[in-house]
């Protein structure tokens, strides 16, 4: 592993990943409309610029709306289809589970291509509640997954032994269940959100008239003005991303701790 | 039996797994603070039955009655019984007192009666003092009480133990065991054990059920089951058993006259004559403590015979001899306690075996 030349690759794909992100605050900070070396001063007017464009937070609102009801829907199914594979018998489960995962490997175009066409032909207007139905569709496996895992690890006597001391099958589910696949749930919730809200295909597909985050910020890249305040929001993005892995961290971790289990690596 | 004796009745118990036949027609009585085991090895039904008294089971056909009252489609959160799981199950979110006090959380006493329901839980199995620690930061020995004294608290009437004691180590296992007695004597309640563990069920149970296949082989007080198993099935088992061939040579009401190899004839009483032979025919069993080897002095036993010592284990305390029996095919075990001053004996040198008749048992 010391080998001089495992150091250099290590380095250069280092580089290679971070160094275009670096790049979004430089020139967020930047004092010039071209996007090129070198630097031509601090100025704080791109932050500005872009916190003025009413057509940006137009597609921001829709953007939450849209990524927050995928994240809950999306985690409700999840939670679903994740309790009855790990807990329950029943015929064709494979083969259900199985179609169940499979937009995880299918083709996104081929979603919105399909999805498109047929929304169309039931005179269904596209918006952003076709959107949201495209992104459950793509994100319900990802919750799946993590959810499963998280209930996998839950040893079934838990729930009888609550049973056993008097509780009901639901509040069973309340005191007991809940609380310990809580940080899968939160994972969930928080990995469905950032996938919603990168989504391109489906969005610039299905939105119709609707335009979302990452739809607008291609849109602006025509204008080369425009630029600069595309990279003061792209600083806020990445911060955010952050912030939000940083929580989900968080949450795994005391997830842990709490059941008193040993850490085997994780995000951080 | 009436019921008034009995605190579970099962009474043709059958469970079907699709085309498994789990439990195949288990018909047993527990009486009332009865300290009662199910042994067998893995898969024989044992955790099956014991769940069906839980009612985490439902049963195919017959009855399983708790204190007189038919179980069926009475669901787990309504019978008057607890468990103790494998696994404990203790809550890893909830501090140790959450978890003693989860069973009282539908009881109307008030919050400071609950409190000292707790305490007095805790103190009971030893945990004086735990209340406030995480569970999950308990040891494997701590769960275990804490296992206890939260399904304890319910002063349930009868107490389902699964294979509680077979995640801890020898030496905390064989503590658990006493306290368990202990504690079982102190409470009162019908204690149900379930354990693959024939030494475990013969140390705590005052009786036991033997099962095999879905079935109860046999059933009785440990001593019983020691002494007397009525099948060789039973007798392998239980603890270590001598198996040699006899030859039947006459009978006369329910007493057998024997021939067997290495022991000459011998007379078997009808209380030593059990079925379950093999398809080898008729063989008597001993157990490696009835054969003793006799040395200078030694005080005279009923019969003799002469043997030859292939194998000495040293065990410090015991030793065990594997002799062949003068006239026999297969070696038989002995057990000797290790007294100062005898000296162990070695490979291949020739010794006096003693024994009496009484002490085995005719499997045919």
């Amino acid at each position: 592993m010391k080998s001089p030349g495992f150091r250099a690759y290590t380095i250069g794909y280092l580089i290679f990943l971070y160094a275009p992100i670096v790049l979004l605050p430089l020139f967020a900070f930047n004092d010039s409309r071209v996007i090129a070396f070198p630097l031509q001063g601090f100025t704080t007017n791109w932050f500005k610029e872009m916190w003025a464009d009413v057509n940006l937070w137009n597609a921001v609102r829709n953007s939450m709306i849209i990524s927050i009801s995928v994240a809950v829907i999306s985690t409700t199914l999840g939670l679903f289809a994740a309790r009855a594979s790990t807990r329950f018998k029943f015929p064709a489960k494979t083969g259900i589970m199985g179609l169940i995962m499979l937009p995880l490997v299918l083709p996104e175009m081929i979603v919105a291509m399909s999805m498109l066409v047929v929304l169309l032909s039931l005179g269904i207007d596209l918006s952003i509640f076709t959107i949201i139905l495209g992104h459950v569709l793509i994100c319900t496996p990802f919750a799946v997954a993590i959810l499963t895992s998280a209930f996998q690890s839950l040893d079934k006597s838990l729930e009888e032994a609550a049973y056993d001391l008097g509780e009901t099958p639901l509040s069973t589910f309340w005191l007991i269940i809940l609380p310990l696949v809580m940080p899968g749930i939160i994972s969930s919730l928080l990995i469905c959100f950032t996938i919603s809200l990168d989504e391109f295909i489906i969005a610039y597909f299905l939105g119709g008239n609707e335009t979302v985050l990452s739809v607008y910020i291609y849109g602006q890249f025509r204008f080369p003005a425009k630029v600069p305040a595309i990279m003061a929001l792209g600083t806020i993005l990445v911060l955010l991303s952050i912030t939000l892995l940083a929580i989900a961290e968080y949450f795994r971790r005391r997830g842990i701790a709490k059941a008193g289990g040993k850490d085997s690596g994780g995000f951080l | 039996m009436t019921t008034k004796d009995a605190m579970i009745e099962f009474r043709d118990v059958h469970k079907y797994y699709g085309d498994y036949h789990a439990l195949r027609g288990i018909t047993a009585t527990i009486r009332p603070g009865e300290f009662f085991s199910l042994l067998g090895p893995s898969g024989c039904g044992k955790t099956t039955l014991l769940r069906t008294i839980a009612g985490f089971e439902d049963i195919s056909s017959g009855a399983v009655l708790v204190d007189g009252r038919d179980m069926a489609g009475v669901p787990a959160n309504k019978r008057p019984t607890n468990m103790v799981f494998q696994s404990y199950a203790i809550f890893p979110h909830l501090s140790v007192e959450e978890n003693v006090g989860f069973g009282l959380r539908r009881d109307p006493r008030s919050k400071d009666e609950k409190a000292r329901a707790v305490a007095e839980a805790l103190e009971m199995v030893g945990l004086k003092g735990y209340g406030k620690r995480a569970a999950h930061a308990l040891s494997g020995g701590q769960r275990q009480r804490v296992a206890l004294a939260r399904a304890l608290i319910l002063k349930p009437k009868v107490l389902l133990l699964d294979e509680p004691l077979s995640a801890l180590d020898k030496k905390m296992r064989e503590q658990m065991q006493v306290e368990l007695i202990r504690l079982q004597r102190q409470v009162g309640i019908t204690f149900i054990l379930v354990t693959h563990d024939q030494e475990e069920a013969l140390v705590m149970s005052d009786r036991i059920a033997v099962m095999f296949e879905g079935e109860i082989a046999q059933l009785a007080d440990p001593e019983t089951l020691y002494r007397r198993p009525n099948s060789r099935k039973v007798a392998d088992f239980i603890g270590t058993m001598n198996f040699l061939p006899a030859r039947v040579l006459e009978e006369n009401a329910g007493a057998v006259e024997i021939e067997a190899a290495g022991f000459g004839r011998i007379h078997v009483d009808a209380s030593q004559v059990m079925g379950g032979a093999t398809a080898e025919g008729a063989t008597v069993g001993f157990r490696p403590e009835t054969l003793t080897i006799l040395y200078e002095g030694s005080a005279a036993t009923d019969r003799e015979s002469m043997a030859t010592i292939e194998e000495v284990v040293y065990f410090g305390d015991m030793t065990y001899y594997d002799v062949k029996i003068d006239g026999t095919e297969t070696p038989v075990r002995i057990s000797m306690r290790n007294v100062f001053g005898r000296p162990v004996l070695d490979r291949g040198a020739r010794a006096r075996v003693g024994w009496s008749p009484g002490a085995l048992v005719l499997f045919r």
